[in-house]
């Protein structure tokens, strides 16, 4: 209110000097928010007779208006001039209330006057009053976004001024404290108003008086003009001196404030979940989606937080509450003994046995897997860091490696130095072996034929006496100090070989004639068939059987994989499923030192011999790689007998060189023409199919040679092993020694050997039951196919 | 695994699970195993009480962030195995819904 005071003593100044009207004009321009009562000055004062006239009406004006001001009635004011004409301004819009309902009027009389919007007229009529005179109460009620265009608002018009505010109203969203029942007030209207179409008037109101504090004017000429003159020159003084003095003191106020007090509150602690990910979004939808097949446990496993937000959602997702039964299970503790027993478990250790196992094992599997450049860099940058061989799997870059003469005289060095400077060697990976085998004796080895990494090894014994159980092992690359599949036999295990079409079936034959069909897939102890009950079923060791793949099927029998086995007791039968294993017999293996003599006119050897029995133990055979029907056999006589399916009764050819019974025939699988066999008498043949006798013979050492195997990669290298010693033969190198030569531990025998199909590496089993693997090292072979 | 194994799981002895424990233990660098169930409680172990106690809690949260991580980038997916390999060892973690194993090795022992 004191800037109206201020502003009408200065009027008052105004008038007092005799200002003219154009003063008046300046005035109001300058403070437009008074227009309203100087548009009424100016329209009342007009000519100069009416200056004094201004003085007492308008004081008798001012009051009355005050008065009407004061006690809040809307007299009508009314002024009259001189002549007694009702020269009483009149507004410059007579509002129609009926016509007026915007609801931002109303909310703003019931914002400012505190409620006491009566009726339409008066709300109507203190809209643009309020307006006016409520500016800058506008400004400070209706928050900072007012202020800023209120004062910049224009003052050239009173109607522009009205305008703003209602429409900042319009715009401005009010933090008032009537702003719940505002918001009551707008529902209310929302609902009925909602269709209809809102005119919005903007009308000028009546100028309404909040404070009209009248100046008094007095007379040059009164009794009082000098008192009156006195106390405004006091008046004057004490303004100027106003500012230092010390009666006006600016002073503050301070509100009370109430005592702060800390209050200490516990809660349980927050935990935050981050609900809407991606993968529980989709769990949820998928849950929502197909009912409560999708939380079955061989779908997607529902992980913990998911579970907890599935909870803290219930409420939410009502239609889900079906769920929520099957989801509570999950919840339940499982018991700990369950977990330990469940299926998932078992896998989870397997697999992670594995890894440790790889960690342990990764240079020799690496090397195993011909990758040897990664594991020369890392063996290299562990000796320089380290001082001693250790594992890693992640190279150094920086270790370059350069040659480093080293103490250690391992592979890894030797692949960087020229090849030629360095010997050809076994080196020794790792051994496959357990406390489950360990004393038995590795009769045979072979491997799977679909997945190059497992291996199945038979023990037993070959000699008849110190016969035990037989076992037999499947092992994986990946764990060599556990077998995958461990199958116990009544009798030891003299040969094993696994079919090619069905890759899981694992053939066995025993040392007491018995022949059976493993399942390695399942788990099961159990042969999947046995020989036992069959009657023509073999009485003797069963020296070998091989799945062989015919061409042709023999006696009209479809084609297929049928198993073949040799035995002591000198058939070589052809065994096949009807009701049950049986066989026939392919061949009889007689004796032939009377054939020989029938053959051969003119040969010496005419000496018959008293004949336990008609037939010769057969102990190995080898069927021709590319022609099915003929096949090799070996008996104890230290005869190769080449036969064909086709005929059972009669040899084709017979090759007679060995002297002592033999161990292995096999096949050259790069030149058909030619084979090797290796015999007890310590020596090692090779002969070629159209000659009867062999070509080269082979001798290192005087033991019997257990096995031989063509290297399935070089033309020229076979493997030979007898007791004391694993031999690597290099025809295109010499014919005349072996070219490796590694010697078994003392003590053990080596029995049996196999050369690994894709690798430089073989296996060689002893008698101990440990299978060694070994890598080839440094053999330069040449290229050439040809044995000559 | 080799595709030859990867066959059914026929349901094996009670005892192969003890059997495997062990020789998982008796392998060469493997300093501990702990199996925590799915709350984080650590309901088998071969390591000390507060060790176990400590990696069971910092596992679970690192596997909880993977298993999100990988479920992120392809809701279908699912975390299997989860490998740490430090400077002083290695831990490998098989996650499942029901628990967690944790296997602590160190390969150049």
């Amino acid at each position: 209110m004191l800037f109206i005071f201020g502003h009408i003593s200065r009027l008052l100044s105004m008038v007092k000097c005799g200002g003219s009207r154009f003063q008046f004009c300046a005035n109001a321009a300058i403070r437009p928010r008074f227009l309203v009562m100087e548009v009424l000055i100016v329209t009342v004062g007009t000519t100069s007779p009416m200056h004094f006239f201004i003085n007492t009406l308008t004081e008798s004006a001012y009051r009355s208006m005050l008065f009407s001001e004061a006690d809040r009635e809307h007299v009508p004011v009314r002024v009259f001039d001189e002549n007694g004409k009702d020269v009483t301004p009149q507004p410059l819009y007579q509002p129609d209330p009926a016509a007026v309902m915007s609801k931002h009027s109303k909310i703003f009389a019931s914002d400012t006057s505190g409620g006491t919007m009566s009726d339409f007229y008066s709300t109507a009529y203190q809209t643009t009053t309020n307006a006016s005179f409520a500016g800058p109460f506008t400004r400070s009620v209706f928050g900072s976004s007012t202020v800023s265009r209120g004062s910049q608002s224009t003052m050239e018009s009173m109607n522009e001024e009205i305008e703003d505010p209602s429409s900042k109203r319009d715009i401005s969203i009010s933090l008032s404290d009537v702003q719940v029942r505002r918001e009551e007030v707008k529902e209310l209207i929302k609902e009925e108003m909602l269709d209809d179409v809102v005119d919005r008037y903007l009308i000028e109101s009546e100028t309404l008086w909040l404070l009209h504090m009248p100046a008094v004017s007095v007379s040059v000429d009164s009794e009082e003009a000098v008192s009156v003159k006195e106390r405004n020159n006091l008046y004057m003084e004490l303004c100027k001196n106003r500012m230092g003095n010390d009666k006006y003191v600016e002073r503050s106020m301070q509100t009370f404030n109430g005592a702060p007090k800390t209050k200490e509150v516990q809660s349980e602690a927050i935990t935050m979940v981050d609900a809407a990910t991606t993968w529980d979004m989709y769990d949820s939808f998928r849950s929502a989606g197909l009912g409560e097949a999708a939380l079955s446990p061989d779908t997607d496993k529902a992980s913990v937080p998911e579970i907890v937000s599935n909870h803290r959602l219930d409420p939410t997702r009502a239609p889900e509450r079906t769920m929520s039964p099957f989801v509570v299970p999950s919840e339940d503790e499982p018991d700990p003994e369950l977990v330990l027993q469940s299926e998932k478990f078992q896998q989870d250790l397997f697999v992670m046995e594995r890894i440790i196992l790889e960690n342990i094992y990764q240079p020799k599997l690496a090397a195993y897997r011909q990758l040897p450049t990664l594991e020369v860099m890392l063996h290299i940058e562990c000796l320089i860091t380290y001082k001693q061989p250790c594992l890693l799997d992640v190279p150094d870059p920086d270790s370059v490696p350069k040659v480093v003469p080293t103490v250690v005289s391992r592979r890894e060095e030797s692949s960087l130095d020229e090849e030629s400077t360095l010997t050809p060697a076994l080196e020794r990976l790792w051994s496959f072996s357990c406390e489950l085998t360990s004393g038995h004796n590795v009769s045979s080895m072979a491997w799977n034929k679909r997945n190059p990494d497992l291996l199945a090894v038979g023990y037993g014994q070959f000699d008849f006496k110190d016969q035990k159980s037989g076992l037999i092992c499947c092992w994986s690359l990946k764990n060599p100090t556990w077998p995958e599949r461990v199958f116990t036999c009544e009798s030891g295990v003299t040969t094993l070989d696994f079919s090619a079409s069905n890759a899981s079936q694992l053939a066995v034959g025993m040392h007491d004639g018995s022949i059976a069909t493993y399942n390695v897939e399942s788990r099961e102890k159990t042969p999947v068939i046995d020989s036992s009950d069959c009657a023509h079923k073999h009485t003797s060791p069963v020296w070998q059987v091989r799945w062989i793949d015919h061409e042709r099927g023999a006696s009209g029998e479809d084609k297929g994989e049928t198993l073949i086995s040799v035995s002591a007791d000198g058939r070589i039968s052809k065994w096949f499923l009807r009701k049950g294993l049986d066989c026939i017999d392919l061949m009889k293996l007689k004796r032939t030192r009377n054939e020989k003599a029938k053959k051969q006119v003119g040969d010496k050897e005419k000496k018959s011999e008293a004949l336990i029995s008609r037939q010769a133990p057969g102990l190995c055979f080898d069927f021709h790689p590319t022609d099915s029907n003929i096949y090799l056999a070996g008996t104890e006589e230290g005869h190769i007998h080449k036969c064909s399916c086709s005929y059972n009764e009669q040899f084709l050819e017979t090759y007679i060189a060995h002297k002592g019974p033999l161990y292995r025939i096999t096949w050259s699988p790069f030149c058909s023409d030619v084979f090797l066999s290796c015999s007890s008498d310590w020596t090692i043949q090779l002969w070629r199919q159209d000659l009867f006798t062999p070509v080269l013979g082979f001798t290192s050492t005087q033991s019997a040679v257990y096995d031989v195997m063509w290297s399935p990669k070089w033309a020229t290298v076979f493997g030979a092993v007898n007791e004391g010693r694993v031999e690597i033969w290099d025809l295109g190198a010499s014919i005349l020694d072996p070219t490796i030569v590694s010697l078994a531990s003392p003590g053990v025998k080596l029995t049996s050997l196999l050369f690994a199909t894709e690798t430089d590496c073989i296996l060689v089993g002893d008698s101990d039951g440990q299978v060694g693997v070994y890598q080839l090292k440094n053999l330069t072979v040449g290229e050439g196919t040809q044995v000559r | 695994i080799a595709t030859f194994l990867g066959r059914k799981l026929q349901p094996r002895p009670q005892n192969e699970v003890e059997e495997t424990l062990k020789r998982i233990q008796g392998q060469k660098g493997v300093q501990g195993i702990i199996i925590v169930n799915a709350e984080g409680i650590p309901i088998k172990t071969t390591l000390d009480n507060s060790s176990t106690v400590q990696y069971a809690g910092l596992i679970h949260q690192l596997v909880m962030k993977a298993r999100s991580t990988v479920r992120d980038i392809d809701p279908q997916n699912d975390l299997t195995f989860l490998r740490v390999r430090s400077k002083k060892n290695e831990i490998m973690i098989a996650p499942d819904k029901d628990y967690f194993l944790i296997v602590i090795q160190n390969p150049s022992d």
